[in-house]
């Protein structure tokens, strides 16, 4: 209860202000806190082959509340460099250790994974940038990829829950789309959906999820979308009416969604900094004193 | 202080997004308002293998009519280029100095020398366009077998890709040459190779997704492909002159200036190779615009940015 109300303060915080873009910062969920026991964050690398020839980075993070036999929750997010950095927007894993440490989130482990290149193999040479084809292309492909891929090799040295409920898929911009489109393609493996500055424009086709949307039964999804009124307007579409659609989308089809709308540009400072708020609504029917309901 | 943690907090931020997004390529930034399509050259049955030389100067052939491959000066005069060689349905300028050519008629590839003396390099195949390397690796498609092909410097015939592209059509490659690229005739992708050290062709992506008609949703008809400085690619397909970012992602559709036409080969040439050339039909068009072609018989360079 405590913590749905700070939720519902910080957004009616948000979209109150006449905020500028910069004026999103990361809060004090996301700085580290005496006595709030550190996860660990190992780097990793991976040659994919459902993507062939790419490879590509990611991170784990293992809270140090993760114990073996006790499958943990997941959080999966795309661009996952930009998630991890200390320094970033998000500092997703100082969020989870302040919040898994508050019994605000249950023990989760994080998957940051890097959109994948395919290597130049000459000196001058640039690699073919995989991202857009990953990340805006409307098919189950990327989900497989984590589904045959990342979530079996992570799950040799940990456990992680099979309930969808507690499996979150997270990005930004075209890593926005990609986490509705995991989540549209595969519901039973993924749950829960955040989308910041989310790309529901005609880059690949993206566009066409409203409509998809209404057409379709339901399906068990929880959509958390963030946007900016002063995102951008361009060649694949315009971003906040985009995603206003979407919203409107999802709450004629009955959909379990929240849409913030601030005043940010196309960035992740805003989505940001409510990104420990969004976590809470996400797993708002979480119980600590309950793990189990 | 303040003020120093913001700057290195934004700049911080910016450089991640600016990894993460490339940059926006609109049609806006190669078409000039006021330029539209002009006629460059007429009286074709069917104009193509359009490609340029150093100079700008533009060459083509009239695969169903013509009995020679054409040239279009800088002051725009058309002359007999190379006399007797019908049936040519591609055409690309080597770093040799040479004209190589994809001989349909004949199934055969050959290079003419700067006086016009052809040398067959292979028999017995079904060509239909090429791309040559700098460093002298020639690459062409032969539609109907699904089969992606290579001459290499020595001379030697290779399969670098089989049954991968339905059919194979347009080929060019990035500017950096580091990636391949081949347009499908029978599907809607087009689809990137890497350029193997060796030669050979790899890790095949259907990277880009052509725009098709609303009444053949899944063929677009993808033919001759192009290469500009900035390293967007270029395709004449069904729906018109498409234009795809260094990402794959579509930046939009230059109208094909004779709908009624076929719209088959498309190059940069002309001054500073600035004009968009495309054969569509009897007649090849120009138009001016913002950006210039790749060269890929001069040494492979980085896309610049826009």
């Amino acid at each position: 209860m405590k913590a749905q109300l700070s939720f519902l303060l910080s957004f009616a915080l948000f979209s109150s202000l006449p905020a500028k873009d910069e004026d999103y910062a990361p809060g004090t969920d996301a700085m580290p806190k005496e006595g709030v026991p550190r996860g660990a964050v190992t780097k990793h690398s991976w040659e994919s082959e459902i993507f062939p020839g790419t490879v590509r980075d990611y991170w784990v993070y293992v809270p140090s509340q993760y114990k073996e036999g006790n499958p943990a929750s997941l959080l999966i997010c795309q661009d996952g460099g930009g998630f991890v950095r200390e320094n970033g927007a998000f500092r997703a894993p100082t969020v989870l250790d302040n919040l898994i440490h508050a019994g605000d989130i249950p023990v989760t482990i994080g998957i940051f994974v890097n959109p994948g290149v395919v290597p130049a193999v000459k000196e001058g040479q640039q690699p073919r940038k995989n991202r857009s084809f990953e990340y805006d292309t409307l098919s189950d492909q990327y989900a497989r990829f984590l589904l045959e891929e990342i979530l079996p090799e992570v799950g040799k040295s940990y456990q992680i829950t099979n309930d969808p409920a507690n499996r979150v898929i997270c990005g930004n911009s075209s890593g926005g789309i990609c986490a509705f489109t995991a989540a549209w393609e595969r519901p039973a493996a993924f749950g829960n959906v955040i989308s910041h500055i989310g790309s529901f424009t005609n880059i690949r086709g993206g566009h066409v999820y409203p409509a998809l949307i209404r057409k379709s039964e339901p399906k068990p999804i929880r959509v958390f979308l963030q946007d900016g009124e002063n995102d951008l307007d361009n060649l694949h579409g315009n971003w906040p009416i985009a995603n206003e659609q979407m919203a409107a989308a999802l709450e004629y089809a009955g959909y379990d969604y929240q849409f913030v709308m601030g005043t940010g540009k196309h960035s992740g400072r805003h989505g940001g900094a409510i990104f420990p708020d969004t976590l809470r609504w996400i797993w708002r029917d979480w119980n600590a004193a309950d793990p189990e309901n | 202080m303040k003020h120093q943690c913001l700057l290195a907090f934004i700049s911080g931020f910016l450089l991640w997004v600016g990894n993460a997004n490339s940059q926006d390529m609109p049609l806006s930034q190669v078409l000039i308002e006021g330029e539209g399509w002009e006629v460059a050259a007429e009286g074709f049955d069917f104009a193509d293998g359009l490609c340029t030389d150093a100079d700008g100067n533009l060459y083509f052939s009239d695969v169903k009519g013509g009995t020679a491959v054409y040239k279009v000066d800088l002051e725009g005069t058309m002359s007999e280029f190379i006399s007797d060689a019908p049936g040519i349905s591609g055409l690309q300028w080597g770093s040799d100095g040479r004209l190589y050519a994809c001989v349909a008629r004949e199934q055969r590839v050959v290079v003419f020398d700067p006086e016009g003396a052809e040398t067959e390099l292979v028999n017995e195949v079904r060509p239909n366009d090429l791309v040559v390397t700098h460093d002298g690796n020639l690459y062409f498609t032969m539609t109907p077998t699904q089969e992606i092909r290579r001459i290499d410097p020595e001379g030697k015939m290779s399969i670098v890709s089989e049954g991968v592209v339905t059919k194979p059509n347009g080929i060019t490659l990035s500017r950096d040459q580091g990636t391949l690229a081949v347009s499908d005739h029978g599907g809607k992708f087009v689809w990137a190779f890497r350029v193997e050290e060796d030669g050979t062709l790899g890790h095949p992506g259907n990277y880009m997704e052509m725009r098709t008609p609303v009444a053949d949703p899944e063929i677009a008809r993808g033919d001759g492909m192009a290469t500009d400085v900035h390293g967007r690619y270029y395709v004449t397909t069904a729906e018109g002159l498409q234009m795809f970012d260094p990402t794959g992602r579509m930046g939009g559709v230059i109208a094909t200036p004779d709908p009624e036409s076929m719209l088959v080969s498309v190059c940069f040439a002309g001054p500073d190779h600035a004009y968009l050339y495309v054969a569509n039909g009897g007649k090849i068009y120009r138009r001016k615009t913002k950006t210039s072609g790749a060269l890929f018989f001069q040494k492979p360079k980085p896309a610049e940015a826009p």
